[in-house]
C-alpha cells in the first residue's frame, strides 16, 4: 500500500471566479481529457449550472501527473458546489480531500463565498493553497488580493500562486504545489476498510452510483458492502474511477477516489457522509462528520394548468431520484388545487429545482410563499417542527415558537453601508461586526432570521449596492421569536395558499399588502366581499373587492327567453371553472397573479 | 310596485295568450340590430303572407288572444294594403278584439296612409323607433331617419288620435356623453308619449357594432352604463313615468300588456320567421330564414328550433328569472303552487342572500330587486338558473 503518490484536492471559490475553467485546464495539462474532447466547462454537466455559473453536483476526476521530481502521481480533483445551501455536501466533499485550491478573482478580490468556503476548508483541516486567478485581466489588482488574503483569511501572501485559467498561466505551478503542499491521503492505516460516501446519483439502468473516497482498506466487485449509517447491506457490482467518464477498474484502494455500483436502487438509501465498510470484516467506527441533512425551506409547488399535475408529479419524482436532500409530499389547496409540499436545503436549491422542473420537464408551476422550518413548543413540553403554516397549532396551545437564524457575511462598497444597515434592521437582523476589506469595501457579519431573507433580501441587496454587493450565509441557531400565523380570508373563508407565519410586528404591513393585491385582482363581485388578514380570528387588515356595477341585458322579448337562458347557462358554466372560496367564485389565475407579482 | 301593473294583472292560474307576428322586412340593417330581417320585394312579401296563413292553420288557437304585437324587421314598411291584409289575418284568429295591439314603426314609415290603415285594422298602440334625437348619434347607429322626421311622425300619430305611443330610445352609445343622453331623454319627455323604452346599447354578436367592439374601435364603459341607467330611472320617475321593467316606463295604465304577458311566463304564439312561441307546455322558435320558414310551414312544421317541453319547475324558474326584471317583482306563492316538487329551499336561501347583499327586498311571498339588484339582473338570473328546473 503506497499512498504517497496520491493527492486528493478540490477547488473552492466564489461564483464566477473561474473555478470551472481552471479545472478544465488541469485536465487538459495532464492529458486527462484531450483538448479536442474538452468542451467548455467540462465538469458541469447540467445546462442550468452552466447558465447560472454554479455547480450543483460534484463530479470528481482522476488525473495522472508526472511531476518534476520524476515520480508519477495520481491526482483526484473534486469539484464542489459553490453555494452554502449545499454546505453539508461541500463539507463531505472537502472531507474526501486533504487539500484545497482557494481561487480568488484577481479583479474582484475576496468575496463573501470565498470567505465562507475558506472557513469550511479550514474547518476540515485541509491544506489551503491560494490561487489568484485571472491575473491577465487589465483590472487585476494583485497587491490588494494578497493583502486581503493576509488580512481576512490569515493566509501568508507569499503562498499565493498567480494563474489564469483562461490563458493557461500557472497551471504547472498549481500541480506542483498540490504535490508539494497537499499531504498524501490520511488515515490509511485503519485496520478495516472505510469508505466515505460524498455523493451519489441515480442511473436508470444501473441504480445508484456512489461517489466514494476510500480511506483505508480496499474494495472490489463481488465484495459484500455495509452502509454503517443505516445498516443496509449490498453486493458491489463494479468499482471504477472518473476520467471524467466512468471507467471500471479492478479495485479501489486507500486514498483512491472513484465510484461504486451495487444492488441499491434508491438514492434515499445512500446518505451523503455515510461510511461504507465490508460486511465480512466491518469497521468498528464510522468516519467522522456524518449527519442527516434536513430541508430548511419549504414551499408548495402547483401546476399552473390543472391538467399538468401528472407531469409535475413525474418531474418531482425524477428529480428526487438524484437529490435526496429534496423532499416532497402531495398536498392540495383550495385555491390552487393539487400539488406538492416540497422541502429544500435553502433558497438557491429551491430556485434551481423550480427552474429545472420548468425547463427540463416543461411544466409551468406556481410556488406558494416559502416557509422555513419553525420549532414549536406547546404547553406540556412537546416540541415539533412546523414547515407549513397550515400545521401551526392553535395559538393558545403554543408556549414558544423558535425560528432559524443565519450568520450572513455581506460584502459591500462603503458608500452603501447606511442603506444596507437599514435593510438588515428592517429584516429584523443585527449587525454583529464590520470589517474593512480594503479602502472601498466593508464586510458585515450579521445575524438574520432565515425567513426574512427568503423572498427579496438578495434582490434588495443587489439593488442597494447597484449589483456590487454579495452575500453568503451559514445557518445559525434557532431563536425564540414572536411569531404568529396570519390567515387571509375572502368573505370570511380562509384561502389556504396565502396563510403564512410572520413576525408579529410585520403582520399588519404584510397583511395589508396582500389584502390590497387580492382585492384588486379578484374581479368585481355581485355582493360586498371583504378580503381580510387575520391573526387568530382578530382582523388586522381589510380591503374590499370591487362591487360589480352593472350586468343586465336591456332587452327581453318572447324570443329572448330561450336565447337568454343559453347565455346565462354559458355564464354559469364559466363560473364552474373558477375556484370557490366559500361563496365567492374566483378565477384560478387570480391567486396565481398574487403569488407571481411578488 | 306599479299600481297599474297589478291592476292589469290577471288572476294567477288563468293563462292569457299573446300573439307576436314577426315581419322580417327592413330597408336597411341597423348597426346594432340582431333581429332577423331581409330586404323586401313583392314576391317575398307574397310568399310571406301565404306562409303566415299556413302557419296560422297549424295552431290550436285559444278562444281569445289578449294582446298582439307586430315586430320586426319593420312592420311599418308594409304597404297600407298589406297592413290591412295582416290586420284581417289577426282578426280572423284572435277571437274578438285584443286588449292591446302594438306595431313597431320607424319614423320614416309613419305616413298618413299607413296610419289610416292601422287604425282601420284595429291597432291600438304604436312603438316608434326614435333611438335618438341627435343626427350624429342616429348616424353612428346606422339609422336612416333624421330628428325632424321623428318629430313629424310623432305629430302625425298624435293628430290621428293614437294616444298609446311608445318611443324607443338608446343610451350608452359610442360618442354619446351623459349630457347628450339627458338631452334626448328630456326631448322625449317633452313630446309626452304614453310610454318610453330606454335601451342601454347591447353589443349583439354578428352586428356591425360588435365587430367594432371586438376590433377595439369602440369601448364599453360599464361604469358609465350603470350611471346612465340610474340617472334615467330617476329622470323618468320625476317626469311621471313609472318604471315597470329594466328598460320600460309608462304613464299609469300604459304598460305594454304584451310584454308583461311574456315576462309573467304566460303563453304566446309567434308567427313568422324567427318568431318564438310558448304555448300548451311547449316552447320553440321558428327558423330565422324566410325561405326555410316557408318550406317548414308548407310541410306542416313550426317552432322547431330550441324546442323544449316546459316542466312546472322550468316555468316557475323562468317566471322568477324574467319576472325579477320587473319592478313589481315576483310573487313566489303561486309559483310554489305551480311547481310544488321543486327545490324552493334553494330559492329561499338565494332570496335571503340577495336581500342580505342589498340586491332584493323580500316582503311576504313577494321578492323584488332593489335598483342595485336590477342593475345586476343577469347575475341574479344566473344564480337562479337551474335551481328549480333541474
Amino acid at each position: 500500500m503506497d499512498v504517497s503518490l496520491t493527492r486528493n484536492f478540490c477547488i473552492i471559490a466564489h461564483v464566477d471566479h473561474g473555478k470551472t475553467t481552471l479545472s478544465d485546464r488541469l485536465l487538459e495539462f495532464t492529458n486527462t481529457v484531450s483538448q479536442r474532447v474538452l468542451t467548455e466547462q467540462h465538469l458541469d454537466s447540467m445546462d442550468l449550472e452552466k447558465e447560472r455559473g454554479i455547480t450543483i453536483k460534484m463530479h470528481p476526476v482522476s488525473m495522472t501527473y508526472p511531476a518534476k521530481d520524476g515520480k508519477v502521481y495520481k491526482l483526484n480533483l473534486m469539484d464542489t458546489p459553490g453555494h452554502v445551501d449545499f454546505s453539508y455536501e461541500v463539507s463531505r466533499s472537502l472531507a474526501a480531500c486533504e487539500g484545497a485550491l482557494l481561487l480568488i478573482d484577481a479583479a474582484q478580490g475576496v468575496e463573501a463565498q470565498t470567505v465562507a468556503n475558506a472557513h469550511l476548508a479550514f474547518g476540515q483541516k485541509l491544506k489551503v493553497i491560494p490561487v489568484i486567478n485571472k491575473i491577465d485581466l487589465p483590472s487585476a489588482n494583485l497587491e490588494l488580493c494578497t493583502k486581503q488574503l493576509e488580512d481576512i483569511l490569515t493566509i501568508p501572501g507569499e503562498e499565493a500562486i498567480l494563474a489564469s485559467g483562461k490563458s493557461g498561466i500557472g497551471i504547472e505551478d498549481i500541480l506542483e504545489a498540490v504535490i508539494a503542499r497537499v499531504p498524501p491521503p490520511r488515515d490509511w492505516q485503519y485496520p478495516q476498510t472505510r469508505i466515505l460516501v460524498f455523493d451519489s446519483f441515480y442511473d436508470s439502468y444501473r441504480g445508484v452510483i456512489i461517489h466514494a473516497r476510500v480511506f483505508s482498506g480496499a474494495i472490489k466487485a463481488g465484495d459484500g458492502m455495509l452502509l454503517m449509517g443505516n445498516g443496509i447491506k449490498s453486493e458491489v457490482k463494479e468499482v471504477g474511477i472518473f476520467t471524467p467518464k466512468m471507467e471500471p477498474c479492478p479495485m479501489l484502494e486507500a486514498g483512491d477516489v472513484g465510484y461504486l455500483v451495487s444492488n441499491i436502487k434508491s438514492t434515499e438509501d445512500v446518505k451523503i457522509g455515510d461510511t461504507i465498510t465490508l460486511s465480512q470484516k466491518p469497521a468498528k467506527d464510522m468516519l467522522e462528520g456524518y449527519k442527516e441533512v434536513h430541508p430548511m425551506v419549504y414551499c408548495g409547488l402547483y401546476p399552473l394548468e390543472t391538467q399538468d399535475y401528472e407531469k409535475l408529479k413525474y418531474a418531482i419524482a425524477r428529480l428526487r431520484l438524484n437529490d435526496s436532500a429534496f423532499v416532497y409530499q402531495q398536498e392540495s389547496s383550495v385555491a390552487l388545487g393539487f400539488g406538492f409540499r416540497c422541502g429544500f436545503l435553502g433558497l438557491l436549491h429551491m430556485e434551481v429545482m423550480q427552474e429545472r422542473i420548468r425547463r427540463e420537464y416543461d411544466v409551468e408551476i406556481i410556488s406558494t410563499y416559502p416557509s422555513v422550518v419553525y420549532k414549536v413548543k406547546v404547553h406540556g413540553g412537546t416540541e415539533f417542527d412546523v414547515d407549513n403554516p397550515v400545521n401551526l397549532p392553535d395559538p393558545s396551545s403554543i408556549e414558544m415558537i423558535s425560528e432559524p437564524t443565519i450568520k450572513a457575511s455581506i460584502h459591500i462598497p462603503n458608500e452603501f453601508l447606511g442603506d444596507m444597515l437599514s435593510l438588515v434592521m428592517e429584516k429584523r437582523g443585527t449587525c454583529d461586526h464590520t470589517d474593512t476589506l480594503d479602502a472601498t469595501r466593508v464586510m458585515l457579519t450579521c445575524t438574520l432570521p432565515l425567513n426574512e431573507i427568503l423572498v427579496d433580501f438578495n434582490d434588495r441587496l443587489k439593488s442597494i449596492t447597484r449589483g456590487y454587493g454579495s452575500m453568503d450565509y451559514e445557518l445559525g441557531e434557532y431563536r425564540p421569536s414572536d411569531l404568529v400565523k396570519m390567515d387571509i380570508m375572502v368573505n370570511g373563508d380562509p384561502v389556504d395558499a396565502f396563510s403564512s407565519i410572520v413576525h408579529r410586528t410585520k403582520a399588519e404591513g404584510q397583511g395589508r399588502q396582500l389584502c390590497e393585491k387580492l382585492a384588486d385582482i379578484i374581479p368585481p363581485q355581485m355582493f360586498k366581499i371583504a378580503v381580510q388578514a387575520a391573526i387568530g380570528g382578530k382582523i388586522i387588515a381589510r380591503d374590499n373587492v370591487r362591487e360589480m356595477r352593472k350586468d343586465v341585458t336591456a332587452k327581453c322579448y318572447g324570443g329572448d327567453i330561450s336565447r337568454k337562458r343559453k347565455l346565462l347557462d354559458k355564464q354559469k358554466e364559466g363560473k364552474k371553472k373558477m375556484k370557490l372560496i366559500g361563496k365567492v367564485s374566483i378565477p384560478p389565475d387570480a391567486f396565481i397573479k398574487v403569488l407571481k407579482n411578488d | 310596485m306599479s299600481d297599474f301593473a297589478i291592476a292589469q294583472d290577471k288572476a294567477m292560474g288563468t293563462v292569457s295568450t299573446g300573439l307576436y307576428i314577426h315581419v322580417p322586412f327592413c330597408a336597411r340593417s341597423c348597426d346594432y340590430c340582431a333581429f332577423y330581417q331581409s330586404a323586401p320585394d313583392a314576391d317575398a312579401i307574397r310568399r310571406y303572407f301565404e306562409a303566415l296563413r299556413q302557419e296560422a292553420g297549424l295552431i290550436a288557437w285559444p278562444a281569445q288572444i289578449e294582446t298582439v304585437f307586430w315586430g320586426g324587421g319593420t312592420p311599418g314598411l308594409l304597404s297600407p294594403k298589406d297592413l290591412l291584409k295582416l290586420g284581417a289575418l289577426v282578426r280572423e284568429f284572435s277571437g274578438g278584439r285584443p286588449r292591446e295591439w302594438s306595431v313597431e314603426m320607424t319614423p320614416l314609415s309613419v305616413t298618413e296612409a299607413r296610419i289610416e290603415a292601422l287604425k282601420e285594422a284595429g291597432v291600438t298602440r304604436i312603438s316608434l323607433g326614435v333611438q335618438s334625437f341627435q343626427p350624429r348619434l342616429l348616424d353612428a347607429l346606422g339609422r336612416q331617419h333624421t330628428p325632424e322626421q321623428a318629430f313629424k311622425a310623432a305629430e302625425r300619430l298624435h293628430a290621428a288620435g293614437f294616444d298609446n305611443v311608445n318611443y324607443d330610445l338608446m343610451f350608452a352609445l359610442p360618442g354619446q356623453d351623459d349630457e347628450d343622453w339627458m338631452r334626448d331623454l328630456d326631448q322625449a319627455i317633452a313630446l309626452a308619449p304614453a310610454h318610453i323604452s330606454t335601451y342601454c346599447l347591447t353589443f349583439e354578436e354578428d352586428t356591425k357594432l360588435w365587430l367594432k367592439l371586438s376590433q377595439g374601435k369602440i369601448r364599453r364603459d360599464v361604469e358609465a352604463e350603470a350611471r346612465l341607467y340610474t340617472a334615467t330611472w330617476e329622470r323618468l320617475a320625476a317626469a311621471g313615468y313609472g318604471q315597470y321593467e329594466i328598460s320600460n316606463f309608462a304613464r299609469p295604465g300604459r304598460a305594454c300588456l304584451h310584454n308583461l304577458n311574456t315576462w309573467r311566463m304566460q303563453d304566446w304564439i309567434g308567427l313568422g320567421p324567427s318568431a318564438a312561441s310558448q304555448q300548451a307546455g311547449w316552447r320553440g322558435t321558428n327558423i330565422a330564414d324566410l325561405d326555410k320558414w316557408c318550406a317548414e310551414v308548407a310541410a306542416g312544421r313550426r317552432a322547431g328550433e330550441d324546442r323544449q317541453e316546459l316542466s312546472p319547475g322550468l316555468l316557475a324558474e323562468d317566471a322568477l328569472i324574467f319576472g325579477l326584471r320587473m319592478n313589481e317583482g315576483v310573487d313566489l306563492a303561486p309559483l310554489r303552487a305551480r311547481a310544488p316538487g321543486a327545490d324552493w329551499a334553494a330559492v329561499d336561501a338565494m332570496a335571503g342572500e340577495l336581500r342580505e347583499g342589498g340586491l332584493a327586498d323580500v316582503t311576504g311571498s313577494w321578492i323584488r330587486l332593489t335598483p342595485r339588484g336590477r342593475l345586476l339582473a343577469d347575475s341574479v338570473g344566473e344564480r337562479l338558473l337551474g335551481l328549480l328546473s333541474s
